[in-house]
């Protein structure tokens, strides 16, 4: 089954939660939420998923498409609210965070508050909802993009919102790691050629030990189906 | 966070909170953010935050009674430093309810009616978003809403249900 760019995202997303770990999803990160979703339905290890509606493990009776919908409290046996998971994350609690990004850089610092100069912006974004508190306190932080592209995989950030332990970048067609203080290439989408992967890339980055991305799993793809039976996911993420 | 910080300052009554993080923003710099090193003798430096006090805090509360006491039910999200870091509070509500509901299950009371200024009702005044466990975000309203063309806060405004509910009263004729 090929890769399109929204299995490659969510399903490269769901594939950085590790077993028994704490895993959060925040604000306007659907493609996270549904990454931690398919984790559930198609790993068979356990790990706890924490969501900004403070939703701890919930079992949503449908899909919404805001990754802060109260939906996302369903079947909850607790409340985790806002300053308990930001609590929990600044005491060290939070294994893996999934924060967002208009751009990130090399160095995986990332910018989620504006493109330009900040007094005469471009485009003004809508902040870091907590990223320069979770990004150095959180033991790992995964973000995405689903423009993979010079303007957003960017040599030197217009803007510093978040930097700390930022350990991977997922997008359509790439999914890089941090090693030694810098992004390095660890697969790519092997529906386009390894050159573009450098072409579509503003910073320069480590590419010697890259791998096409493995397939996606047949429970990969039943479960990201049963998350997505309309297509109306996918439909808003054709990169 | 940075904000909930500062809301927290104000509710504890002192000039600044700490807060994790931050180390590495070039938010720090813009907001003119302190760091200072651990009096204890740690080493670690941790930025500090000023104190946020909003002159008036509005929430909506699933049910309030009539001294203002208010339950909210699901997330609070910031509900809670919020009403604590303001001067003044005022709380909107799905309904109103006798006091003897609320001192049924007082745990379920976010803000005491002491601390409430004035309260109204206003049933689905979430509008369009959410409140649990009564209605969802009604994302179809959500996006008219953000549409950038002329007349479209006019029309959102025109399709609140609370103006449904509750239609103003009759001018009196001149």
């Amino acid at each position: 089954m090929d890769w399109t760019p929204f299995s490659h995202i969510v399903v490269n997303l769901a594939r950085q939660i590790r077993p028994g770990e704490i895993a959060f999803s925040g604000v306007n990160s659907t493609p996270a939420m549904l990454a931690c979703l398919l984790a559930k339905r198609a790993y068979d290890f356990h790990f706890t998923y924490l969501n900004v509606a403070g939703g701890v493990e919930p079992v949503p009776r449908k899909i919404p498409h805001s990754s802060s919908d109260p939906a996302l409290v369903a079947g909850s046996p607790a409340i985790f609210g806002n300053e308990d998971f930001y609590d929990l994350c600044a005491r060290g609690g939070l294994d893996l965070v999934f924060l967002g990004c208009a751009q990130v850089d090399g160095e995986g610092r990332t910018n989620v508050s504006v493109i330009g100069d900040w007094k005469n912006p471009k485009v003004r974004l809508p902040g870091g909802g907590g990223a320069a508190v979770m990004m150095p306190t959180a033991r790992r932080v995964v973000t995405w993009r689903t423009e993979h592209s010079p303007r957003t995989l960017v040599e030197k950030l217009d803007f510093v919102t978040a930097a700390g332990n930022l350990q991977t970048v997922v997008t359509p067609i790439a999914v890089f790691q941090k090693r030694a203080g810098r992004l390095a290439l660890e697969c790519w989408n092997p529906q386009v050629a390894l050159d573009e992967v450098a072409c579509r890339t503003g910073f320069r980055f480590d590419a010697s030990s890259a791998k096409p991305a493995a397939p996606i799993s047949a429970r990969e793809r039943a479960a990201l189906d049963s998350l997505d039976p309309q297509g109306e996911f996918a439909a808003g993420l054709r990169a | 966070m940075t904000l909930v910080a500062g809301l927290r300052a104000a509710a504890y009554g002192v000039p600044f909170q700490p807060v994790g993080g931050v180390h590495g923003s070039d938010l720090a710099a813009l907001n003119r953010w302190q760091k200072v090193k651990d009096p204890y003798g740690s080493g670690q430096e941790v930025y500090v935050i000023p104190a946020i006090s909003p002159d008036v805090a509005v929430i909506h509360a699933n049910e309030v009674d009539e001294y203002g006491n208010a339950r909210v039910l699901g997330s609070p999200f910031w509900d809670h430093p919020l009403t604590r870091a303001a001067k003044r509070v005022l709380v909107t509500a799905e309904r109103l309810v006798p006091s003897d509901v609320l001192a049924a299950q007082p745990e379920l009371t976010l803000v005491p009616g002491f601390m409430v200024e004035a309260a109204a009702v206003v049933p689905r005044g979430a509008w369009p978003g959410s409140m649990h466990p009564l209605y969802e975000i009604d994302y179809p309203a959500v996006e008219a809403y953000l549409k950038d063309e002329p007349g479209a806060l006019e029309a959102h405004l025109e399709a609140a249900p609370e103006l449904k509910m509750n239609p103003p009263p009759p001018q009196p004729s001149p």
